[in-house]
């Protein structure tokens, strides 16, 4: 799945030079109504260092960093919308089904990542934008009392400085290494029904370093722009 | 790492001549007791990841949620890992392989073809110490930089390490290709493990006596490929057995006493497992190798204990095998089990099918008129009910 997610970053880089790229459900009211509930989950980021070799390793410093940045963002973001926001906090949610609902968000993303940014398009997917995480999302409604949720994945890699110099090194010699890259993503899930309401997909772009509080900032506003809140 | 066995082999051969002089001496740093690695590091990194593949084991399907299994293994475990026991978190998962592993951060899984298969407490607190031997050596913290070391000399791995899929890699077991350990580091956690178990007072000849039957219940395989492989059939693929790891245990064990409590210990944690028995067996046939299953009852069936549950499974095994005679000692199997008060209530189900294809209808009608009698909430009663109306002559829908 993580291949399939580079795949699909770089036929985002290929495809265009804007970095988000919305997808709404269609036929519905995408807007929740006024005063809404809407529940934010803390976004949900790894990120790791692509050493000189190609692997990548995790780093805890650079995820806890971008998550509490993202964190912060989001809510800078969404300040003042008419819509009653509560924060789902990760560190108790992720257990039982609570954790599976929101895990589930998390493979339905990147399935649409995968089948609806042009990367292995389904004919059945072709028509519109129909993703649903199902009526098993309703336990997060009646748990937290919530209309709304929005969740914020995200993956990436920084390339190493060893790595950065096998590159030039090797494009020298005329071959391509593929560099690190950061990809976020943001769902928000009717919770009576399940559906994906709105999607979005950013590619990070220099300056836009989720790892510190100006690059998260940034990402955020490209991720967030136009949500229907 | 863990799937080239021929190139294991010659070095097991090497290595083999060594060890017969030289004494295992453990060339491992052991772990300051609750230290918890700077998040900054590449430690750090392999924690954060254990941690949430973790929370997520606590909300699989396969997770055993029995609170007297996963209270009794845990205190084994703790027993075991002594000064590491606030560390260690074993979780109990339902699938039927042998397997237990540890992730660096402490979440150790033991998996219940393992349990299964384990005689004794003793045995059981072997396995575990030899999981908590490689926590406290840190040896995966080692793989991981050993195998980052050789990716930096060969580019080639860049493809096979499939980007930033650890956590996925560390749950699905596939530890084994992203954490094999080595040789050195199987043979220093079975050198560990072995003294953490002695130490709190189990048998030492448990270790070796696990390996041996593991062994040989490689060499009972329905498969070819598995037999050959003798020291790393299939499904003990994580842990391959060498002759010389049993070699070096029983030179461990030799001149020790052996521990007072041996049968205790093993009815105790038969009692443990009990509960769970019928549903690992049946769990073990998916696996489709019937031989291994045949010698895995025959095994559990020695001291004489839950025969009414391994002859059924025996029969079990015999009916899905197919192959010629089997249908009788299927039917031996299950009339065997039939005399046995713990005989499954799906017994006399298949007893009764099995008396039919024998031409025994009397029998089967007996057979099936004790199920209806037993299983009163059956969903399948009305196949049951089907049949019996078949044999009495009336129809049979």
């Amino acid at each position: 799945m993580i291949r399939l997610m580079t795949l699909a970053a770089a036929c985002l880089i290929l495809a265009a030079c804007t970095t988000t790229n919305v997808k709404s459900a269609a036929g519905l009211p995408t807007a929740p109504p006024q005063n809404a509930k809407v529940l934010v989950s803390q976004p949900d980021i790894e990120l790791s260092v692509l050493t000189a070799s190609g692997i990548t390793e995790p780093r805890a410093d650079w995820t806890a960093s971008a998550k509490t940045y993202m964190q912060s963002a989001v809510q800078t973001e969404l300040q003042g919308r008419a819509h009653k926001f509560t924060v789902l906090d990760p560190s108790t949610a992720m257990e039982g089904r609570e954790g599976q609902v929101i895990r589930l968000n998390g493979e339905v993303g990147k399935s649409i990542l995968v089948f609806n940014y042009g990367v292995l398009p389904l004919p059945t997917k072709a028509g519109g934008f129909d993703w649903t995480l199902g009526e098993g999302a309703q336990l997060l409604a009646t748990k937290y009392d919530a209309d709304y949720a929005l969740f914020v994945y995200g993956r990436g890699s920084y390339s190493s400085g060893a790595r950065v110099a096998m590159m030039i090194g090797a494009a020298a010699l005329g071959v391509g290494l593929p560099t690190g890259g950061q990809q976020v993503f943001a769902s928000l899930v009717d919770l009576k029904t399940g559906k994906v309401v709105w999607f979005n997909v950013s590619q990070a772009a220099p300056g836009t370093d989720m790892r510190t509080p100006e690059g998260a900032t940034l990402l955020t506003k490209s991720l967030l722009k136009g949500i229907p809140l | 790492m863990s799937r080239r066995p021929a190139l294991r082999a010659a070095v097991s051969v090497i290595l083999a001549a060594s060890f017969a002089t030289t004494a295992l001496t453990p060339a491992f740093a052991q772990r300051a007791v609750g230290a918890r690695p700077d998040i900054a590091t590449d430690e750090g990194g392999l924690w954060a990841q254990s941690d949430k593949a973790e929370t997520e084991a606590r909300s699989k399907a396969e997770l055993n949620t029995d609170p007297a299994l996963t209270a009794y293994v845990r205190g084994v475990s703790c027993k075991v890992a002594a000064e590491y026991c606030g560390e260690v978190r074993v979780y109990v998962m339902d699938r039927p392989y042998f397997n237990a592993q540890m992730a660096p951060n402490g979440y150790m899984e033991v998996w219940s073809g393992l349990l299964l298969r384990v005689r004794s407490e003793s045995e059981l607190a072997f396995v575990l110490g030899h999981e908590t031997s490689h926590f406290a050596h840190g040896h995966s913290l080692a793989a991981w930089r050993d195998m980052k070391a050789r990716a930096n000399v060969g580019m080639f791995l860049m493809v096979a390490a499939g980007g930033g899929a650890l956590g996925n890699l560390l749950y699905l077991g596939a530890v084994s290709g992203m954490f094999a350990f080595s040789r050195e580091q199987e043979e220093d956690a079975d050198q560990l493990g072995f003294g953490l178990a002695t130490k709190a007072g189990y048998d030492p000849a448990a270790p070796a006596t696990l390996w041996r039957a593991l062994k040989a219940e490689t060499a009972s395989s329905d498969f070819e490929k598995v037999r050959k492989q003798d020291t790393r059939a299939s499904i003990f693929a994580t842990h391959p057995v060498t002759s010389d790891r049993i070699a070096a245990l029983d030179k461990l064990a030799a001149g020790l006493p052996p521990a007072p409590a041996a049968e205790a210990e093993r009815v105790r944690y038969r009692a443990a497992i009990r509960p769970h028995l019928a549903a690992w067996l049946a769990d073990d046939l998916r696996r489709r190798d019937y031989g291994q299953t045949l010698h895995l009852i025959d095994r559990l069936a020695a001291d004489g204990e839950d025969l009414g549950v391994l002859e059924f499974y025996k029969g079990e095994a015999y009916r899905r095998r197919r192959l010629d005679g089997d249908q009788d000692k299927a039917l031996a199997a299950y009339v065997a089990a039939s005399a046995r008060p713990d005989a499954p209530v799906a017994l006399w189900r298949e007893l009764g099918d099995m008396q039919m294809k024998a031409s025994a209808p009397d029998k089967a009608r007996a057979a099936y008129e004790t199920y209806l009698a037993k299983a009163v909430d059956a969903q399948d009663r009305w196949i049951v009910e089907a049949s019996l109306k078949k044999i009495n002559g009336t129809s049979g829908t």
